[in-house]
């Protein structure tokens, strides 16, 4: 049984790849599409609105369904969890090296995917099959907001692509509200990981009034030493949560004795951030920002 | 004289990995500081413990198989620590001390599965060195196998945590881990003193070695779990750090000779002095970034090994 269910699916592969191929010597005429340059620097051209699509990353998934497309979209990562209706959407796995069977057997006329050094390849093995790919950098704000544009021409959806755009780069335009508390982002104890100022939560710090006192910090994330988090003394620590539940237990880190040499942590000024919500840049940033100054307010009181 | 300039190294290292931190401490405020109190003066003797703790049981675990190659990660131990660990970080256990624990299980686990190989490879007797050097690096290479299909199987931050913990640091320092060390690694500690002038004759041969009345299996017996549970502690307090256990205790021959007895205080001394030295460079060199301590030991030991070798050579 499983054998020949591998069988069909390897021949309905093959029989793409051949359509697809075919399908590339046909358009060999130029033809009015939307070409697009993605993220990487390659040259993508379609010959209409996609029809569809798979989404390699949650980013990528909000997207689609921001700019009123989702309806569109016959594939997503395993991590793909908003919004609702994403999750009616065919899983095809991991988005960070994906598995290409998967995502070409559910015939896309455009993939997205998030650029990393995993995904590249994928995409140009993608575009060996005929399948126009794109790679789109979905690490900070300004980088969805370019997203989206691209997202929404080969869409069909440029206008709502562009306003979200703006929407964005206006958000990261909005003068900072006066920063009252100084905060570490904690993602990992054993050795200790913070955020970095090159990062999307970074940017949402900044927004909600808040310093990340590890902003010095160039990269996404770093491992640093716990002597520098107690030299650097935020008032709040900050933690990525996969639910919003409140009587969620704290951290394991708050239990271990050499963590008390932390302030906030002694203290237990804690702030739990939803992960769907903060840990990506999404069209949802405005709530996110709305959100972490309402919890910061709480953490202060 | 030897003695007194690896005690002296010993001695700097530990003040530099007190003095020297990414934060900074005055020299005046020293005694009072929290930071010092409650992290770097743990951090800086539990570096001293782990590194004693792996060339120790590098030093012995060489003499019981008589291969300069064999190292507490060569014999599957820290292949099951990291397996245990990964497993903790997976099935995400919120108690602070569920990876250390993990780890330590998982090590015991492959000990015991290549003890019994071992036994096995000598036909019930004793433990047979070139089965257990196989068994070691099988059993290893086997949970490293399960340990990257658990790693490639979950989302990406912990794929990413995973890896970090494998690399090794120290991080998790306190004085409750120092406690738990100081009370722990003694025994085996003294059973591979204990051991000295019988892996003095057992370097001959184990036919020798018998001749000049050495019971040989349960000498060997002795050894392997001593070295074994040693590092098996060291692994689960501060994840694997390798190379300390395989270059440490061929350097200390280079300037002690190959008798035990003097050999093993000295990798002790000279496997922490090396940690404890790595372990400041590790947070200090990229500050505020802290590198993983087990590059550090790589990129500090090799040249001084190399150093050593030079000099032994031309003579």
């Amino acid at each position: 049984m499983g054998r020949w269910a591998h069988r069909t699916h390897l021949a309905g592969l093959l029989a793409v790849a051949a359509f697809a191929c075919g399908g590339e010597g046909k358009r060999s005429t130029p033809a009015p599409g939307l070409t697009v340059t993605d993220d990487v620097g390659r040259v993508i051209t379609l010959p209409d609105a996609a029809q569809r699509i798979v989404s390699l990353s949650p980013a990528a998934t909000e997207l689609v369904f921001a700019l009123g497309a989702g309806d569109r979209l016959v594939g997503r990562t395993t991590w793909c969890d908003y919004p609702p209706a994403a999750l009616a959407v065919p899983s095809v796995g991991d988005g960070l090296n994906p598995n290409i069977e998967a995502v070409v057997a559910r015939r896309p006329d455009l993939v997205i995917l998030y650029r990393s050094p995993l995904d590249e390849p994928a995409a140009a093995q993608l575009g060996r099959l005929g399948i126009p790919a794109v790679v789109l950098e979905q690490d900070r704000l300004e980088q969805l907001a370019h997203a989206s544009r691209l997202v929404g021409q080969l869409t069909g959806r440029a206008h709502a692509g562009d306003s979200l755009a703006d929407a964005l780069t206006a958000l990261l335009a909005r003068p900072a509200p006066p920063s009252h508390v100084r905060l570490a982002f904690v993602v990992w104890d054993t050795p200790p990981v913070v955020i970095g100022g090159g990062s999307y939560l970074d940017q949402l710090a900044s927004l909600a009034g808040a310093t990340n006192v590890f902003h010095d910090v160039s990269g996404a994330s770093a491992s640093v030493a716990l002597e520098t988090i107690v030299a650097r003394d935020p008032d709040v620590i900050a933690v990525l949560r996969d639910t919003a539940a409140r009587e969620a237990t704290p951290p394991a880190f708050t239990r271990r004795p050499e963590w008390h040499a932390i302030r906030a942590v002694r203290e237990r000024h804690l702030v739990y951030l939803v992960g769907s919500l903060f840990g990506r840049p999404s069209p949802r940033a405005e709530q996110a920002i709305a959100e972490f100054e309402r919890l910061l307010a709480e953490a202060g009181r | 004289m030897k003695a007194l300039a690896l005690g002296s190294v010993a001695v700097v290292a530990m003040v530099l990995a007190v003095v020297l931190g990414p934060a900074h401490v005055p020299l005046a405020d020293l005694a009072t500081s929290e930071i010092v109190r409650s992290l770097r003066l743990p951090r800086a003797i539990l570096a001293f413990l782990v590194g004693g703790a792996l060339a120790l049981s590098g030093a012995g675990l060489q003499a019981l198989v008589r291969n300069p190659l064999a190292d507490p990660s060569l014999l599957g131990i820290s292949g099951g620590a990291g397996l245990g660990a990964v497993v903790a970080i997976a099935l995400h256990v919120t108690n602070p001390w569920a990876v250390p624990l993990a780890a330590f299980v998982g090590a015991l686990g492959a000990m015991g599965l290549v003890y019994r190989l071992g036994i096995m490879g000598s036909g019930g007797v004793g433990l047979d060195s070139a089965t257990l050097l196989l068994a070691g690096v099988a059993v290893g290479a086997f949970a490293a196998a399960v340990t990257t299909s658990i790693v490639s199987l979950s989302d990406a931050a912990q794929l990413r945590n995973a890896q970090l913990w494998l690399w090794g640091g120290l991080s998790g320092a306190s004085w409750q881990t120092v406690a738990l060390l100081c009370v722990y690694a003694p025994v085996p500690v003294l059973a591979l003193l204990a051991s000295a002038r019988s892996l003095d004759l057992l370097a001959l041969g184990e036919e020798p070695a018998r001749h000049l009345g050495v019971d040989v299996p349960p000498l060997k017996r002795r050894v392997y779990v001593a070295a074994s549970l040693l590092t098996a502690a060291a692994v689960a307090v501060s994840g694997v750090i390798g190379f300390v256990g395989l270059v440490v205790p061929h350097a200390m021959r280079l300037l002690w000779g190959h008798r035990h007895r003097p050999l093993f205080p000295a990798a002790f001394v000279g496997g922490g002095a090396l940690l404890a030295l790595s372990d400041t460079a590790a947070r200090v060199v990229v500050a505020p970034r802290e590198l993983p301590v087990g590059i550090v030991t790589a990129l500090v030991g090799v040249p001084v090994f190399v150093l050593l070798l030079r000099r032994w050579t031309s003579r």
